[in-house]
């Protein structure tokens, strides 16, 4: 009896001594927080989604075309982080039957959802992150996935044209002439739908395959500092009128029904003037 | 009698491997034997038959490969699915095969993977062109064979797939095939009271059923779907000679045909125009690749169990194989699309007298493989 105690002892030790090899030295964790706004004369105002159908309009696109938004869902992946000394930090995207990791759905719906925390982040101190708006092919090769790339659940997921949607926008404006139907929040009846389901992840030389997965990178205005007991917070801003002006001004009058790679390119294209770095507080 | 040489004979299991062995009837060793008689010498002497039969079949055993392995044949293109990520075993397997065969993925649980795709006819659909989904709903496309996709770059007549764990989630959402959602099938996997035992056999991590174990348990299942019996696979690996008129045909076919329908699985993956219209109902490659150029290409499809395989082209539009080749005899549409293979001497069509039709379909004739087509495993 005594010995099988001292045996279970030592296992005991053996396995904690284990676990604590993996978290690095006065590694701690960073938040990522992804904050959806509408900035309106200069202000940030934070984003506030209607009910399908609503015909209270308040946000007006670079054409002045009024509109509102039901639904705003983003894939966020391959967040790597740097610092002036040599800091550096990638979070690593590893996607199996299980679980994705490494890769974030921000979804407007469900606030919890758009932080981000990164942990086991070497100590030291950081100035700039990168990202990728989208699920780049990484995330395709292996197949079908679980966590949020379940092609079931994320409703992210384009079946005949198989890949992930990046960006997922949808909504009403006045001067749309509908026709957008079977989405998750607008139907046949739906008369002024806009749908934006920005995806596309081939990129195939010589054809008209588009990758509109945004690689996108920010500096910090000041140093995040990171150590054990120390969780830094990031604010990342996406923008969302920016969305639909900048390079290419999108208009609600024709191309407000989008599900195809080659129908996103204008938009995806405004996304990186959409996303900037806000502040970060230690 | 036959029970009664049970009750008192101990080796009965041994004899009837015996007699199952040389395709004796059950019994034939037992009626009117002078058994009493002979018991004990008989007895020794069947112990020696044992001896020599397990001698035998543990040979026997070293040459039976495990069938839940997927094996590449070497004249094969290489393996396209990452089997790392998806490990295939004997219970995913049959998981894969129960799914395949279940009408559950279907909206009103009518319709099963297997009805579209008829193992009998080298997993496709022999009575309808275009095929026929849920609620007599009219598909505008042929299904294509499932078999060998283990090596397949990209998947459906337009390539739209890029991995084979995606392939039946399309069927399973499509409106004129199953009409059901991935998640739909999923809460319905959940409620049954099989199907939740037999997922966490198969991956005993799982806690519920989720959509991409299901999609990987189908994959194993197709992806030892391989096809490498046919005779030609035995002239290729030199175990049989191909009759006169076959090398006769396959001989026309290098000449051809085999600039598309080429290399082990008789395609090189590329999406061409074949000459069929004018204009298109199904514009093809272009709803995935958005090129204007790329309307009413479709993929070059496998010949192998071309015979099977009927009807014919991206839309069954063709019955017979003759149909199919005599459209490029005589039927091939000149067009600024057309791929410029299917052109001899600037006109378009390729040129066979009766008799090289005859030595091309004798050729076709040696790519079914009936023991894929009745593999008891599949």
């Amino acid at each position: 009896m005594k010995r099988i105690l001292i045996l279970s002892l030592l296992a005991l030790i053996i396995t904690s001594c284990g676990k604590e090899e993996v978290i690095e030295k006065g590694a701690g964790s960073i938040d990522i927080e992804f904050d959806n706004v509408a900035v309106i004369n200069n202000i940030q105002n934070q984003l506030s989604l209607v009910t399908p159908g609503s015909t209270n309009y308040n946000y007006t696109n670079g054409l002045g075309q009024p509109f509102n938004l039901n639904l705003l869902r983003y894939y966020i992946s391959g967040i790597k982080l740097e610092g002036p000394n040599g800091a550096s930090f990638t979070d690593e995207i590893k996607v199996d039957v299980a679980a994705s990791k490494g890769i974030y759905l921000i979804d407007e719906s469900k606030l919890a959802a758009n932080i981000i925390t990164l942990e086991n982040v070497p100590a030291g101190e950081y100035n700039k992150i990168s990202f990728t708006v989208g699920v780049d092919t990484s995330g395709v090769k292996e197949g079908a996935s679980g966590g949020v790339l379940d092609p079931a659940t994320c409703k992210m997921f384009w079946n005949w044209n198989s890949g992930y949607i990046a960006v997922k926008i949808e909504g009403q404006s006045p001067v749309s002439n509908g026709g957008v139907g079977g989405t998750e929040t607008l139907n046949s009846s739906s008369v002024n739908g806009i749908a934006y389901h920005v995806g596309g992840w081939r990129n195939v030389e010589g054809s008209a395959f588009v990758n509109n997965n945004k690689s996108l990178s920010f500096n910090f205005d000041t140093n995040a500092k990171v150590e054990k007991g120390l969780e830094p917070h990031v604010h990342m801003i996406l923008d969302v009128i920016s969305l639909f002006k900048g390079q290419n001004m999108i208009d609600f009058t024709g191309n407000h029904n989008v599900h195809k790679p080659i129908d996103g390119k204008p938009l995806a294209d405004n996304i990186p003037n959409a996303f900037s770095f806000d502040h970060l507080h230690q | 009698m036959a029970n009664h040489w049970q009750t008192i004979y101990p080796m009965r299991s041994l004899l009837t491997i015996y007699t199952n062995r040389f395709k004796l009837p059950k019994g034939s060793y037992t009626n009117g034997f002078p058994f009493y008689f002979l018991a004990m010498k008989f007895k020794i002497f069947l112990f020696f038959v044992g001896a020599i039969i397990a001698g035998c079949q543990k040979e026997n055993t070293e040459e039976v490969l495990d069938p839940y392995v997927l094996r590449r044949p070497d004249y094969f293109p290489e393996i396209t699915y990452l089997i790392s990520g998806n490990q295939i075993s004997k219970s995913g397997f049959e998981l894969g095969k129960k799914l395949f065969n279940d009408p559950i993925l279907s909206l009103d649980n009518s319709i099963a993977c297997s009805n579209c795709h008829v193992k009998a006819v080298a997993f496709t659909d022999p009575q309808h062109n275009p095929s026929v989904g849920i609620f007599e709903r009219e598909g505008s496309r042929n299904s294509p064979m499932i078999a060998n996709m283990a090596f397949q770059p990209e998947f459906l007549w337009d390539g739209g797939i890029t991995h084979l764990d995606f392939v039946p989630i399309f069927a399973i959402e499509n409106e004129k095939e199953m009409a059901e959602t991935a998640e739909g099938v999923v809460r319905k996997l959940n409620a049954s009271p099989i199907y939740p035992t037999l997922f966490k056999k198969t991956f005993p991590s799982l806690d519920t059923i989720t959509a991409p174990y299901m999609l990987k348990a189908l994959s194993q299942y197709m992806l030892l779907l391989v096809s490498d019996q046919s005779k030609y696979d035995q002239f290729l690996r030199g175990e049989v000679n191909l009759s006169s008129e076959e090398t006769a045909g396959l001989t026309l076919f290098k000449a051809k045909c085999a600039s598309c329908h080429s290399g082990a699985l008789f395609t090189n993956y590329a999406f061409l125009d074949n000459g069929l219209d004018f204009t298109h109902k199904d514009i093809g490659r272009a709803l995935i690749s958005a090129r204007v150029e790329d309307t009413g290409k479709f993929k070059v499809p496998s010949l192998r169990n071309i015979l099977l395989t009927s009807p014919y082209m991206h839309d069954g539009r063709f019955k017979t194989i003759n149909e199919v080749i005599d459209h490029y005899r005589f039927h091939v549409k000149d067009k600024p699309n057309l791929d410029v293979r299917l052109k001899t001497d600037g006109k378009p069509g390729l040129p066979m007298s009766d008799q090289e039709v005859e030595n091309l379909v004798s050729f076709f004739k040696t790519l079914t493989d009936y023991k894929f087509i009745s593999n008891p495993i599949f």
